[in-house]
């Protein structure tokens, strides 16, 4: 499991996958600290009442954003890991090895898994070091809350994978985007529906957020992070960025059984299926 | 025996990949497995190494049933449509498939060197895969199916990317893996070198085999005749195919194989007794070629043993 693990990482090194992912993100947040630095202010000077927001909306946008960059890099890296091999016959030489189908999945999961988190901690520091310097308010790094971020590509990388082992790659990317856009748009739905007394909307949230749960950890995220001692203001007030209610322990829960489900679902798959 | 397979058989769905095959494979042999293209010869191999599930039947490699991470430690494959990832080099993508088969450190550094000098790579292992000829990737992957020292390797088509020369090297490794006691299963379409190397031969047709034996019982055991003859009537041809092994009529051409040469007489006097006309009958050098030929586009089966079985 170690070696293909570690091939994986090399893979996403030595395809460039990483560097060219890491030069956007630079691009990124560059832009994004540049409109903070400079939105801000004006922000806050025709925010009136509501000035006391506009450094939480700046970093929930960061935040909102960096998982969907984060998320996009999980489907992509891994939406091909088993099918493209079958598809150009790599995997013939790696599955005849004294290794278990299950350690070739597992083994992609985890260096899949670290490469994102790895890059997820990085974006995530960086988000609110931006958010402090431009603005001055100072957000806890949070650990609960950083794991929580490094865990929404984590679900969907279990997700992509299991897509992989049995539908073709450009299949399971668009299979896997689709899944993404429906917790992605609920999302924004519960939002609305919170904001506007909507409870079919609140109820279609919910309802996608059981069908892909990584919207709702992001909700949990901002919740976290600013219902935090000393920010007086709350994450209902966001509108489609915040969180209108938090999302609960069980529905963390639910999150980490919908991971394992998909992972196990991945290595069944795989471990019968004809090469 | 160091590989037997039972009526192992793959349908994909309705369709066959194999259907009751019966192997015995003693130690030490190179082991010819022939057949057309579509036959099973890779659905068979990608059974026996675990890239397919057999539908029924079963099969024992080195004493383990399919599947056994043990055995698989002591086998080595080369698949056909070999590729591997462009973005190692030769030595990481030995060095990865070490870390597979849980050598250690020391057996690495030991191992690899031996087997890219051994397929004639060993100035080439620091470069990228990438840069590599389609010949040089077949070295390549003879390389990681000889890295465990395997007792027993599966060879797909081991030199379709190489030139003469390069043959002739695989031909001599695979010579010297017997002389070490090493067993070969060797899938190939080039009939001239299975013949040239093979202790036993295996032909495979629509999945099923349709000859199997040492070299010798299945070239000297057989007759190849050829008859011009006119006037053939269906009956005489109904007739000539049941004396022969493989009959195919081609206008007055009439190509037979007999199982001895005191068969050829009851030939002749079937044409003449028939009322044809028999303007020639001549016996033919026998090769594998022309037993594959006949199998393949005539008819019949051959088994030099007295099952099945290849022993």
């Amino acid at each position: 499991m170690l070696a293909v693990a570690l091939l994986t990482i090399k893979e996403v090194i030595r395809r460039r996958i990483l560097l060219v992912t890491l030069i956007l993100t630079v691009v990124f947040l560059a832009l994004y600290a540049t409109g903070v630095h400079y939105g801000y202010p004006d922000m806050v000077n025709h925010a009136g009442p509501l000035q006391g927001l506009m450094a939480a909306q700046f970093l929930a946008l960061g935040l909102y954003f960096g998982s969907f960059i984060i998320a996009f890099l999980g489907v992509m890296a891994a939406v091909g890991s088993i099918s493209g091999e079958i598809e150009n016959g790599t995997i013939f030489a790696i599955i005849p090895r004294p290794v278990r189908r299950c350690e070739i999945i597992l083994g992609k999961y985890l260096g899949y898994g670290l490469v994102l988190s790895a890059f997820a901690s990085l974006f995530y520091i960086a988000v609110l070091v931006i958010i402090r310097w431009n603005t001055g308010m100072s957000v806890p790094v949070r650990l609960g809350a950083l794991g929580l971020f490094c865990l929404q590509p984590l679900v969907l990388l279990a997700v992509t994978l299991l897509g992989t082992t049995f539908l073709s790659t450009l299949a399971n990317g668009v299979a896997s985007f689709m899944l993404y856009s429906v917790g992605f748009v609920g999302g924004m739905l519960e939002q609305i529906g919170h904001l506007a007394g909507s409870q079919v909307l609140v109820k279609i949230g919910i309802f996608s957020s059981l069908v892909m749960p990584v919207d709702a950890i992001y909700r949990k995220i901002v919740y976290n992070l600013l219902s935090a001692p000393g920010v007086s203001f709350s994450a209902y007030m966001m509108g489609p960025f915040g969180a209108g209610s938090e999302p609960s322990v069980w529905m963390l829960f639910y999150t980490g059984l919908y991971l394992l489900f998909f992972l196990a679902m991945a290595v069944r798959v795989f471990s019968r299926r004809d090469i | 025996m160091i590989l037997e397979t039972n009526n192992l058989t793959k349908m994909y769905g309705s369709k066959t990949g194999c259907s009751d095959i019966c192997l015995a494979i003693n130690k030490g042999q190179i082991f010819g497995f022939l057949g057309p293209n579509g036959a099973g010869k890779s659905t068979l191999v990608k059974m026996l190494v675990g890239l397919l599930f057999p539908t029924s039947g079963s099969a024992l490699v080195l004493g383990q049933p399919l599947g056994d991470l043990e055995a698989r430690r002591k086998t080595g494959f080369l698949p056909e449509n070999f590729r591997y990832q462009e973005w190692l080099t030769g030595e990481e993508l030995l060095s990865f498939h070490a870390s597979l088969y849980k050598m250690a450190g020391e057996e690495k550094r030991r191992r690899i060197p031996a087997v890219l000098g051994q397929v004639g790579l060993g100035s080439k292992g620091k470069q990228k895969i990438g840069s590599y000829s389609k010949g040089m990737q077949q070295r390549l992957g003879l390389a990681c199916a000889l890295l465990p020292d395997p007792d027993l390797v599966f060879l797909d088509e081991p030199t379709s990317a190489l030139d003469p020369l390069g043959r002739r090297e695989v031909r001599e490794i695979m010579l010297d893996l017997r002389s070490r006691g090493k067993t070969v299963f060797l899938n190939s379409h080039l009939l001239s070198e299975v013949e040239m190397i093979c202790d036993r031969v295996a032909i495979i047709k629509q999945g099923r085999i349709v000859a199997s034996g040492t070299m010798e019982e299945l070239l000297v055991d057989t007759v190849e005749v050829e008859m011009q003859a006119e006037g053939l009537s269906p009956p005489l041809i109904n007739e000539l195919a049941t004396l022969g092994r493989s009959c195919s009529v081609n206008g007055g051409l009439i190509r037979l194989t007999l199982g001895s040469r005191e068969e050829i007489p009851s030939l002749a006097a079937a044409v003449v007794r028939s009322g044809a006309h028999l303007y020639s009958l001549q016996t033919k050098h026998n090769s594998l070629e022309d037993l594959f030929v006949n199998l393949i586009q005539g008819g019949g089966e051959i088994d030099a043993g007295s099952s099945p079985v290849d022993h």
